[in-house]
């Protein structure tokens, strides 16, 4: 009993010296409470090293302790499982929405759900351009010739911004944003950090890399062991137009402060 | 299980299998819609079955025929008898793996029908030909290996244990057979410049077959199957030793559970390294898998995974500590000082040097082979030892560090969309969540387990076993095991298949129904204990039925009187 009270005031003691130790080097209290834990498991491992031999047990109790044993698993599974912090289908739930929405399924060759889905869209879009071109009539005929080809640029405008806000989309739905830093967020390293890209490289090769990611290596990047290597997959995964939104969008970002890596033309 | 019962479930199998297949041809049927689950859980669950009870009859038979053999070469009957209770169970539970395998087949076909024939049209030749004569040779050699047991003895045991090769041999193709599909669907083939779908209709069955993370996979399930199947012989002899009630049967199921145990073990220590291996293959055929898995919606998985795995070797090594207790004479076992110096070095060395010489780099292994070697060759030389004792607790205390490396994530939240500096280790400390300091927490747990193995082979040739006088609570340590790797086997099946992400088939064949998205932890391990309390209760039924109904009692002997008309 005497050995085991010692163990636990070890114990103790190396649980509050990491405790003062991550609060010293700024650890945030989440992580104060998991080191503290692993001094826990420690403590409770070194006890369990040194505890009693178990009496054999047989018959009925043996049934009985194997199956509060089973329980106890069970539940020590599932909470632990639990206890970790949960990812939110939700959040990827919409995301693929938007990515297979207009992709073809080619294991229902009669596409009943798309040509329906299509069929809705187009009414859609057809009362739209209606609604459009009568709008259109009204502010013409209201202010004349002059309006109308000061509208235009405006239309030019938006549309611009359209794509931009599309590029954006797709930076989010592809998740580029788990390789490469950008407006400081994302990266972790495996990919160049994109906020200068816009000065290196202009709209057509970013789009050119996004397709055939062999065009360009970034420096500091085309080591010998590339695993971590772009993957040539979006040019399967993603329509042109995608791409040159996300190419578009992104050449907008030329933030000469930051370092983004040098891109090497290798075809 | 008698012939004939047999017989009956496997054509309940069958019926399920060309049910289903018939059911899919029909046109335009619409899939069915499970209730309660979902039809994508619904086919986890079966899925989940089928493989465990495939991969115990997969990895038992290749630990049971070195038994056997050992047991032949060393004129040692507790290894044969330890191989045939084990091909037993194995016998009733090849019946449940081909009744779960139709199952399997129906509720694939009746869930995801055009999806099903897709991918048999693309393996037709693997799925109407090659596996089903292979699972019909299988099965013809398990129940001859099983049946000419006591028939194939003395002089023609070598023809038996020949034959016990050849169960292996077919159950290896089997499984590398039946691999190539699976593993098509992760890393479907591909060429430069080539869209996956035009190239997919060039590639032949071969190309198909031999995709990205097929070998991987193979070596992967192959050496987790003999540590599974060490396991559940663990288990086994946990069960018997419980309801033994002869000294000289727990002192035989004694013996059971430490081989079983060691064989799991044995298995255990390159599992994390194939398991590595296969994941550097996913990350080399497609880099957006490496932050899916480790960084963003199945980061969390592993760091479950990585608790598992600490816990695993925590036991295993307990297990070892328990089974010192019972030799004689271990107190007199000494080791080198070096040894616990490498032990307490070699997570920082090692986080070093992979941080400054990331593998394959051979540099690497300049650093840490001679490190790891030091105990053989500088031992020799520096004559200052500790006890046997010492060393474990060491190791014990090294085991707990590893965990702690190996469990401490980069930030507590689930994506790397959500990590904020609240939650995230600072930058200075960063080097903790990487994977060189992963890999060494994984090479420590590997070195103090196989240090404690030396120390009980020393233990075993210096002082005597007391078979059968073993802890009790070690049996509950079998029964950990066995429950754990099952777990976590349930736990990496999930992630292997979730990896395809919203894809049946990566990149090549989106999977456009509602349930195609990551599901939670917390979700998941709820069905991983469903189907792991499952299969254990089936397994428990197995043990039950073919060991301790076969037990005979004491009854009269034979010749004895017996009444007139008595039945």
């Amino acid at each position: 009993m005497g050995k085991a009270i010692v163990k636990i005031i070890v114990g103790l003691v190396i649980g509050a010296g990491l405790w003062v130790a991550t609060m010293t080097f700024d650890f945030p209290p989440v992580f104060r409470w998991l080191f503290f834990g692993y001094a826990v498991l420690g403590t409770v491992v070194f006890l369990i090293l040194d505890a009693p031999t178990m009496k054999v047990m047989s018959g009925g109790k043996a049934l009985v302790s194997l199956l509060v044993f089973y329980a106890i698993l069970c539940t020590v599974f599932i909470s632990g499982a639990s206890l970790w912090p949960q990812y939110d289908p939700e959040d990827e739930k919409g995301k693929i929405v938007k990515i297979l929405k207009g992709k073809p399924n080619i294991l229902d060759p009669w596409k009943a759900d798309e040509v329906i889905a299509r069929t809705k869209e187009l009414d859609l879009k057809a009362k739209e351009l209606t609604e459009r071109i009568k709008a259109l009539g009204t502010v013409q005929g209201a202010a004349g010739q002059d309006a109308g080809a000061a509208a235009a640029p405006v239309a030019a405008g938006a549309s611009g911004g359209d794509v931009l806000k599309i590029g954006e989309e797709q930076w989010q739905l592809q998740e580029c944003y788990n390789c490469h830093k950008l407006k400081g967020e994302g990266g972790k390293k495996r990919g160049p950090e994109l906020d200068n890209i816009g000065t290196l490289l202009p709209q057509e090769e970013i789009a050119k890399k996004i397709l055939d990611p062999k065009s360009y290596k970034a420096e500091g990047f085309d080591t010998e062991y590339d695993k971590g290597k772009m993957p040539d997959k979006y040019k399967d995964l993603m329509e042109l137009k995608d791409v040159q939104a996300l190419a578009a969008w992104l050449s907008t970002f030329k933030n000469t402060s930051v370092n983004t890596p040098k891109p090497i033309k290798m075809k | 299980m008698k012939t004939w019962q047999r017989s009956l479930m496997a054509l309940i199998a069958l019926l399920a299998l060309f049910g289903g297949v018939a059911y899919a041809q029909a046109p335009g049927t619409p899939p069915v819609e499970f209730p309660y689950t979902g039809n994508r859980t619904a086919v986890w669950i079966v899925a989940q079955l089928h493989i465990l009870f495939a991969g115990f009859i997969l990895g038992a038979p290749i630990f049971v025929v070195i038994s056997e053999w050992l047991g032949y070469r060393k004129q040692d009957p507790r290894y044969d008898r330890l191989a045939k209770e084990v091909t037993k169970v194995t016998v009733i539970l090849y019946s449940m793996t081909a009744l779960t395998g139709g199952l399997f087949i129906f509720v694939l076909l009746a869930t995801y029908p055009q999806f099903t024939t897709w991918l048999i049209n693309h393996f037709f030749i693997v799925f109407a030909v090659i596996y089903p004569l292979l699972f019909i040779g299988e099965t013809f050699v398990l129940y001859m290996y099983f049946y000419t047991w006591d028939a194939w003895k003395g002089n023609k045991k070598a023809r038996h244990i020949a034959l016990g090769v050849l169960l292996n041999l077919i159950g290896s193709i089997t499984l590398f057979v039946i691999d190539g599909p699976t593993s098509f669907m992760n890393t479907p083939v591909k060429a430069e410049g080539v869209s996956p779908v035009e190239f997919l209709a060039t590639a032949s069955i071969w190309d198909k077959m031999f995709n990205y993370s097929w070998m991987p996979l193979n070596m992967h399930r192959l050496v987790g199957n003999v540590t599974f199947g060490g396991f559940v012989a663990g288990l086994i002899a946990a069960y018997m030793y419980m309801g033994s009630t002869k000294d000289e049967e727990r002192a035989y199921y004694d013996w059971m559970g430490f081989v079983g145990n060691m064989i799991g073990v044995g298995a255990l220590l390159f599992l994390p390294f194939m398991g590595y291996l296969l994941a550097y293959e996913l990350c080399d055929y497609d880099a957006s898998i490496c932050p899916y898995m480790m960084a963003d919606q199945l980061s969390m998985f592993f760091e479950m995974q990585g608790a598992m795995i600490g816990l695993i070797f925590l036991a295993s090594n307990y297990y070892i500590w328990l089974s010192m207790k019972r030799i004689e004479g271990v107190e007199k076992v000494r080791m080198t000082i070096i040894a616990p110096i490498v032990m307490i070095a070699l997570p920082l060395v090692m986080t070093k040097v992979l941080t400054d010489y990331p593998a394959p780099d051979p540099k690497s292994l300049m650093f840490l082979l001679p490190m790891l070697l030091a105990p053989a060759i500088l031992g020799r030389f520096i004559p200052i030892t500790v006890s046997s004792r010492t060393v474990i607790k060491i190791g014990f205390l090294m085991v707990v560090v590893g965990n702690a490396i190996w469990l401490t994530p980069h930030g507590f939240a689930p994506t790397g969309a959500k990590l904020v500096a609240e939650l995230e280790l600072p930058s200075d400390w960063n080097f903790l969540a990487l994977m060189p300091a992963k890999n060494s927490a994984a090479f420590t747990l590997v070195f103090v387990t196989v240090v404690n193995y030396i120390i009980y082979n020393r233990a075993v040739t210096q002082g005597t076993i007391v078979w059968g006088k073993i802890d009790y609570a070690s049996q509950f340590v079998l029964i950990f095991l066995a429950f754990s790797a099952i777990w976590t086997m349930g736990l990496m099946g999930a992630v292997r298949s979730l990896l395809r992400k919203y894809f049946h088939t990566y990149n090549l064949l989106p999977d456009f129904t509602a349930e195609s998205f990551t599901p939670t932890l917390a979700y998941s391990a709820w069905y991983i204990t469903g189907i792991t309390v499952v299969f254990y209760a089936v397994v428990s039924f197995a043990i039950l039925v073919t060991l301790r109904a076969s037990h005979p009692k004491e009854h009269a002997p034979e010749g004895s009187p017996v009444p007139a008309g008595a039945k």
